[in-house]
């Protein structure tokens, strides 16, 4: 009987580890947080910042987004793209995108058009200018290599509430 | 393998990013403009969701990440700027206001409640406050009148939204006591209703929406005082006008010659760097050197002698008194213009 009892629930197990499979199949799991920076003083009065979750904010404060992926099936992922809106009443942090082993480009035009920071143009009473953080709509990374089955990446930014 | 995973992963969760991810773009265009100076406003939830397309085993894909929200809290602020500048007044003088403009600078809609104090530092007399001695300057005159409305404390504490303003009078009067070239001060203070304190300290659902009420740099408080210069100086001015045509008429046609003239005496007390300025009447031409003090010719141009035609904005006539009291009786200005 326990035998038997271990056999089901080592069956659901390994269920539960197919559906997930099946599941992720096609698929890369994708996570974002955000948060925010908090400067704590230890017990010996120094200064320390450390990255607390941002429920809230104020005007003027900066939050961190953190997007994880992770390629939860068996095959290698090509082509793997993140795309991540500036968010609504943020403003894009200039240099503050970070993705190791990707290609970080910009969008002024809501997401159509992407390009490096250094190539971006902004057209502005008939007159064309660089572009700067303050136009940035829309972030993609690219990344440069294959995910591999298993592996997992990361890409964050910084932006300041309006 | 978790359950959270098979959860995150199922049909269920992705149905509701589809139907969320709609509301959400309409949701961005009503936000996007209601961003103010006094920056976003308290309340607003940001939500972002990420986006990864990818190719495997050939096929492109795309999947959206979980919704990563922040709420955005209420920052109180206040500013109050003095507007009427220094206010000339004589002893005695009854109901004298200055204007002040209150601003919420912050992010949310705040009831701010006003206090008056006229018993400052750093000047030679007190005013002394009318009862009541704060009004609101209801009819935008600038000045204290009939139409303000005045301040009841905990009745009608201005209410304002996010970057409102309102103006405000202090009323004050002159005390008999007081002598020429004196200052007295008085001092308007404005506080939040939610509270006031060191920048940074928090009050817990008392923002806009229910969201935390966080003071910001003015520490919900702002003060700002006015000033009340005594000068005993009364001057009188007279002007008059001689319409003379080209015809020999008295017709104000074009063409016509304008001869304005103005009196100016001072009835009580000195007057240092005394000015009369005049600007020459819109449609028609001031004719050239044509100014006259006290049936002296001055040059229009800018030098040693006391008149000039100021053509730095719109043409305007100056002749510069200089210091003038009784003593030196009515100073008599001519100009003259033409009708275009």
């Amino acid at each position: 009987m326990k035998i038997f009892m271990k056999f089901v629930v080592l069956a659901f197990a390994y269920l539960c580890a197919a559906m997930a499979f099946a599941q992720g199949s096609g698929h890369l799991e994708l996570t974002t947080v955000v948060q925010k920076e908090q400067i704590s003083v230890d017990d010996d009065g120094k200064q320390q910042k450390e990255l607390v979750q941002a429920a809230t904010v104020l005007p003027g404060d900066s939050v961190i987004y953190t997007i994880t992926f992770r390629n939860v099936s068996q095959e290698s992922a090509e082509n793997v793209t993140i795309t991540n809106p500036v968010p609504v009443n943020l403003t894009y942090e200039s240099g503050s995108a970070f993705g190791p082993g990707t290609v970080i480009e910009f969008s002024v035009d809501g997401g159509k058009y992407y390009s490096v920071a250094s190539e971006l143009t902004v057209t502005e009473n008939g007159e064309v200018r660089a572009a700067t953080a303050d136009d940035y709509t829309h972030i993609r990374w690219i990344m440069q290599n294959d995910l591999a089955a298993g592996a997992q990446g990361v890409a964050r930014f910084r932006a300041r509430l309006n | 393998m978790t359950v959270a995973t098979i959860a995150r992963a199922s049909g269920i969760c992705r149905s509701r990013f589809q139907i969320y991810v709609p509301i959400l773009a309409v949701a961005s265009l009503l936000l996007g403009n209601l961003a103010s100076a006094a920056g976003t406003p308290a309340g607003t939830v940001i939500d972002n969701i990420a986006e990864v397309t990818f190719d495997l085993n050939g096929t492109t894909a795309t999947q959206q990440s979980n919704v990563a929200s922040i709420t955005v809290e209420e920052r109180i602020d206040v500013v109050v700027t003095l507007q009427s500048g220094q206010v000339l007044v004589a002893a005695n003088d009854a109901n004298r206001s200055l204007l002040f403009s209150v601003t919420n600078t912050g992010n949310g809609s705040e009831t701010f409640s006003l206090a008056i104090d006229s018993i400052l530092a750093g000047d030679d007399f007190d005013p002394v406050p009318a009862v009541p001695a704060i009004y609101f300057d209801t009819d935008l005159s600038g000045d204290f009148s009939a139409g303000d409305v005045a301040y009841d404390p905990g009745t009608n504490d201005p209410n304002m939204a996010a970057d409102e303003s309102v103006d405000i009078l202090l009323v004050n009067d002159i005390p008999s006591t007081a002598l020429n070239g004196q200052i007295g001060r008085s001092e308007l203070s404005v506080a939040a209703g939610t509270g006031s304190g060191a920048p940074g300290d928090s009050f817990a659902g008392q923002g806009d929406g229910g969201v935390d009420a966080v003071l910001g740099s003015s520490g919900g408080l702002a003060v700002q005082f006015g000033e009340y210069l005594v000068s005993d100086v009364q001057m009188s001015i007279v002007k008059s006008v001689l319409v003379n045509d080209q015809f020999g008429n008295q017709d104000p046609i074009p063409g016509a010659t304008l001869t304005y003239t103005a009196t100016v005496e001072v009835t009580t007390g000195a007057a240092t760097g005394a000015a009369f300025r005049d600007v020459v009447p819109t449609g028609t031409t001031y004719s050239a050197n044509s100014i006259l003090l006290n049936g002296g010719a001055l040059s229009d141009a800018v030098d040693a002698d006391l008149g000039e035609l100021d053509t730095s904005g719109a043409p305007t006539v100056v002749v510069r008194l200089g210091d003038l009291s009784q003593a030196d009786g009515i100073q008599t200005i001519i100009f003259q213009v033409t009708i275009d």
